[in-house]
């Protein structure tokens, strides 16, 4: 399992933003829904090695996080996409891909090629030498993207990846989703159901901290059913009956 | 009314979300170790004290206030809000000047509790008078400056290096500028660190005796109130600060503010060092601020007291035991003083801006009962401690009042000389001498037998009609 | 060059173009230069100390303005180069500001001496680092510059008494006392150490 947590909790201040979640994901499109503040950025935080948790256990790519040593080659086979990345408006999109590269420690002879891929995987290969500071939102955000598949990951983490990204590009991001999926593991942090049912094999749902529900896309479309759950698409009315079960 | 109320709610949010009250906790403990505690160092006199303060404080506000100010200032830029807030009805002057406003309020909260504190203790302290508060202005008159100046340079040029570089290069501006300062006319005493002849140094007492000149502190406050101007008008000057209304309004107010600024500091550079010692300004001058404060003075219980300003009282017991060997062998002598009364000093500059102190007025001389003097602590230089001012007093006001008594103005005999050798204990002639052998061979005689004989000669003595060899 | 030297090399000035370096590098050279024109001018005592003592808060701050990471996150997660990449950074813009500064002074009279600037200098820029991991990258200036006045006001009280005299307060020392030489290395070394494993706290 690329991804192993058993009771894992996090306090920030006076808030439990993660209650005890245990979860095993393997490699596939593992999609992580819930409502604003249930605890998905937290969790992404510390499946990236950022956030270090307040008690439970954690093991990622069969390392042990907590270990400065298991630390490092989890990290080069890591991939993240925060929220809210930060960028130096004077790179162009390969001086940010190609730092990302280096710090990642490929191999110096494959960088080149690896960041033209990366680039090009994202569709900006017609903007490869523009500046950040001159690209769009949805643009700023597949430069992101691009940099965490960079290294080709074992384990993406990727916190609202699709948001500011146009139709065309959400399709296009689905399909490369599903690609990365063959061989790694993707977890996806999102607010967007449609996204969750095209391309996610898992779906965990989130609230108050837990999982309440964890089960494959179509699991969760079935629990919507019959019931007068809120929801324009079957997924929507699954998420929300799911939810309103949890909250009862 | 729904303007004013929205402009109260904006400033209250501002007030709430400052990074300052982050920072003040530095800016109180540099206030504590820099200006609380150095203070108590000072003789416990208001104007000596206060003028200390106002000097100290201000170089302690400026880089952290202004720095912050800054970081404040960029955070639009750095938040990436810029657009966002572009779009909102209010412009970006009046936002900047909501911050402005309440950053400066958290700072005068920061000034208000520091220079209260240290105010409470000197008042406990000091033994006459009252606070000074044109001091106090002054420095309170700087912080809307220092947070227009950080607010300035952090939202026209925002960026990383911002604040860090103009907190220290307004340090330095500041600093330099009290490097400039020559003589009592110089326009560089516009400096809010300057609180009286800047070459004069802070420790030496100028405004007990008279009043505090309100002068310099005036034009200062002026000054820092067009610099003020100056900077948060500038922030409306560039197109997308407001509206083209707006913007006239801030050139309007630029221009307003530079004229009252350059005005102040011609202002200053008309000043002239006063008698007593403080900078007058002749345009703003009051000619009822050069009559002296009354005051009665504090005196020991002796056949010959020494009397002093009761600001100096707690140097009373230390000058009456230094002078009091001397006073007891003259008492009753004729030509010696039946009390030794403090004066006022008198202020000169010299061509080399320098400053000249003496004692205010002429000695009473020989016939009169009165001796004046002045205490070490009235004149530049670092304070003095009660040991020091003790041998200061022994060696300087014991033997000017020996010399009054026994020379009468006139060049010091040889006689002369060793009397005075031997009555303060301190012979300035070189040993073995005739005119310390002579000055020995007094001090060993009984105090009786020296006194008698003192009583009987102080007359002869003071004309110079006795030589040496006549001296018993 | 090796391919893998020619990656390291570029990997290295990315990771100085992120940081400011080449900015933060002007403004120490604009620093210098300033040193080098006001030293023309007669000081007197108390101010030919102050003088050097604010440029050299000036250029830790400078420095200290490079020391946040504009990335976040992800580049924390990056790879075990980071610690490598800020130490280098830090002693290389160390190295560079006390070389600007000592070269400005020659051929000018500069009160306490080239091993004084240097001392001040390293000192400022350990409290700077210290700064940057308490308090984050973008506040990490306010440790050179509440040190600042905390350092003239100890250049004012060897006029003034009583002198500040503790090594902590190295400015207030002469360039050859070892003991404040050794609490400005210490506050350095403790600095460089904590950035270099942490960063700047974001």
């Amino acid at each position: 399992m690329n991804v192993e947590a058993a009771d894992l909790t996090r306090r920030l201040g006076r808030t439990q933003a993660v209650a005890g979640v245990t979860l095993t994901v393997d490699r596939g499109v593992y999609g992580l829904l819930g409502p604003n503040g249930a605890g998905k950025t937290s969790l992404l935080r510390m499946l990236a090695t950022v956030l270090a948790p307040s008690s439970g256990r954690l093991r990622l790519l069969d390392g042990d996080p907590g270990d400065h040593r298991q630390c490092k080659a989890i990290r080069r086979r890591l991939g993240y996409l925060p929220q809210n990345p930060g960028y130096y408006p004077r790179f162009t999109v390969v001086d940010f891909v190609e730092y990302f590269a280096l710090l990642k420690e490929i191999p110096a002879a494959r960088v080149p090629r690896a960041v033209a891929a990366a680039v090009e995987r994202v569709g900006l290969g017609d903007k490869a030498t523009a500046r950040l500071r001159t690209l769009s939102g949805g643009m700023l955000r597949r430069v992101g993207i691009a940099q965490a598949i960079v290294n080709d990951p074992d384990l993406l983490l990727l916190d609202e990846p699709t948001a500011g990204l146009d139709p065309e590009q959400r399709v296009a991001f689905r399909a490369l989703l599903r690609d990365l999926g063959q061989t790694a593991t993707v977890i996806v942090s999102t607010h967007l159901v449609e996204d969750v049912g095209a391309a996610c094999t898992q779906v965990g749902l989130m609230d108050q901290g837990r999982i309440v529900f964890s089960g494959t896309p179509d699991e969760l479309t079935r629990r919507g059913e019959g019931t007068d759950a809120a929801g324009d698409a079957p997924l929507e009315r699954g998420y929300s009956a799911v939810l309103t079960e949890a909250r009862a | 009314m729904s303007f004013s109320f929205g402009t109260a709610r904006l400033f209250r949010l501002e007030v709430r979300r400052s990074a300052l009250p982050w920072l003040l906790p530095v800016v109180a403990i540099l206030f504590w170790l820099i200006v609380y505690r150095r203070s108590d160092l000072f003789p416990p006199v208001w104007s000596i004290r206060a003028r200390a303060m106002q000097t100290a404080t201000v170089s302690v506000f400026l880089p952290i206030v202004v720095g912050a100010a800054a970081w404040m200032g960029g955070r639009e830029a750095r938040h990436g809000l810029t657009d966002l807030l572009a779009s909102t009805v209010r412009s970006r002057w009046y936002r900047q000047v909501a911050l402005w406003a309440a950053t400066t309020a958290w700072s005068a909260v920061a000034y208000a509790v520091c220079v209260g504190a240290l105010y409470v203790a000197i008042g406990r302290q000091a033994s006459w008078g009252g606070p000074l508060w044109w001091p106090v202005a002054v420095g309170a008159a700087c912080l809307p400056v220092f947070t227009a100046l950080g607010l300035a340079a952090g939202g026209l040029l925002p960026g990383r290096f911002t604040a860090p570089l103009v907190s220290v290069a307004a340090f330095f501006a500041l600093e330099t500028s009290a490097q400039l300062i020559h003589g009592d006319h110089s326009p560089w005493q516009i400096s809010p660190l300057v609180a009286g002849p800047w070459n004069g140094g802070a420790d030496q007492d100028l405004a007990t005796f008279y009043p505090y000149l309100s002068d310099l502190p005036r034009v200062q406050i002026a000054f820092l109130a067009g610099i003020a101007v100056v900077l948060v008008a500038a922030l409306g000057l560039p197109a997308t600060a407001g509206s083209r209304r707006q913007r006239l309004a801030a050139a309007a107010l630029t221009i307003a503010g530079l004229a009252t600024a350059t005005t102040a500091a011609a202002l200053a550079g008309t000043g002239r060092l006063d008698p007593h010692g403080m900078i007058a300004i002749p345009a703003v001058h009051d000619a009822a601020a050069d009559r002296p404060v009354p005051f009665t003075p504090v005196c020991s219980a002796a056949a010959v007291p020494v009397c002093l300003h009761p600001a100096y009282a707690y140097e009373l017991a230390t000058v009456d035991a230094a002078l009091r060997p001397v006073l007891d062998q003259l008492a009753g002598v004729p030509g010696a003083p039946v009390r030794v009364s403090q004066g006022a000093v008198r202020y000169s500059s010299d061509d080399g801006g320098g400053i000249g102190a003496r004692l205010d007025g002429r000695q009473p001389g020989g016939d009169s009962p009165e001796f004046r003097m002045v205490l070490p602590n009235q004149l530049p230089g670092p304070p003095l401690n009660a040991e020091n001012l003790a041998a200061a007093v022994r060696a300087m006001t014991a033997r000017d009042i020996v010399m009054a008594v026994v020379c009468g103005g006139r060049e010091v005999t040889d006689a002369q000389e060793a009397v005075i050798g031997a009555l303060t204990g301190d012979p300035h002639a070189p040993p073995g001498s005739p005119v310390a052998q002579a000055a020995q061979r007094f001090a060993t005689l009984p105090a009786a037998d020296r006194h008698a004989w003192l009583v009987r000669n102080a007359a002869g003595l003071r004309t110079g009609g006795i030589t040496l060899e006549q001296l018993p | 060059m090796s391919v893998e030297a020619a990656a390291r090399s570029r990997l290295l000035s990315l990771f100085l173009a992120g940081r400011r370096v080449p900015a933060a590098l002007a403004a120490v050279a604009v620093a210098a230069i300033t040193l080098h024109l006001a030293l023309y001018r007669p000081w007197n005592t108390y101010g030919a100390l102050q003088l050097p003592l604010i440029v050299e808060a000036a250029c830790a701050a400078a420095i200290a303005g490079t020391l946040a990471s504009p990335f976040g996150e992800p580049e924390r997660v990056a790879g075990s180069r980071l610690p490598f990449l800020r130490s280098t950074m830090v002693v290389g813009l160390t190295a560079a500001a006390a070389c600007a500064l000592a070269v400005a002074t020659v051929g000018v009279p500069l009160s306490g001496g080239v091993a004084a600037l240097v001392r001040n200098l390293v000192g400022f820029v350990g409290l700077g680092l210290l700064c940057a991991a308490a308090v984050g990258g973008g506040l990490a200036w306010t440790g050179p510059v509440t040190y600042l006045i905390l350092g003239v006001y100890a250049l004012y009280t060897q006029w003034h008494g009583p002198a500040l005299t503790t090594p902590w307060v190295w400015p207030g020392r002469p360039g050859h006392d070892p003991g404040a030489a050794l609490c400005a290395g210490v506050v350095f070394a403790i600095g460089l150490a904590v950035y270099t494993w942490r960063g700047a706290r974001e």
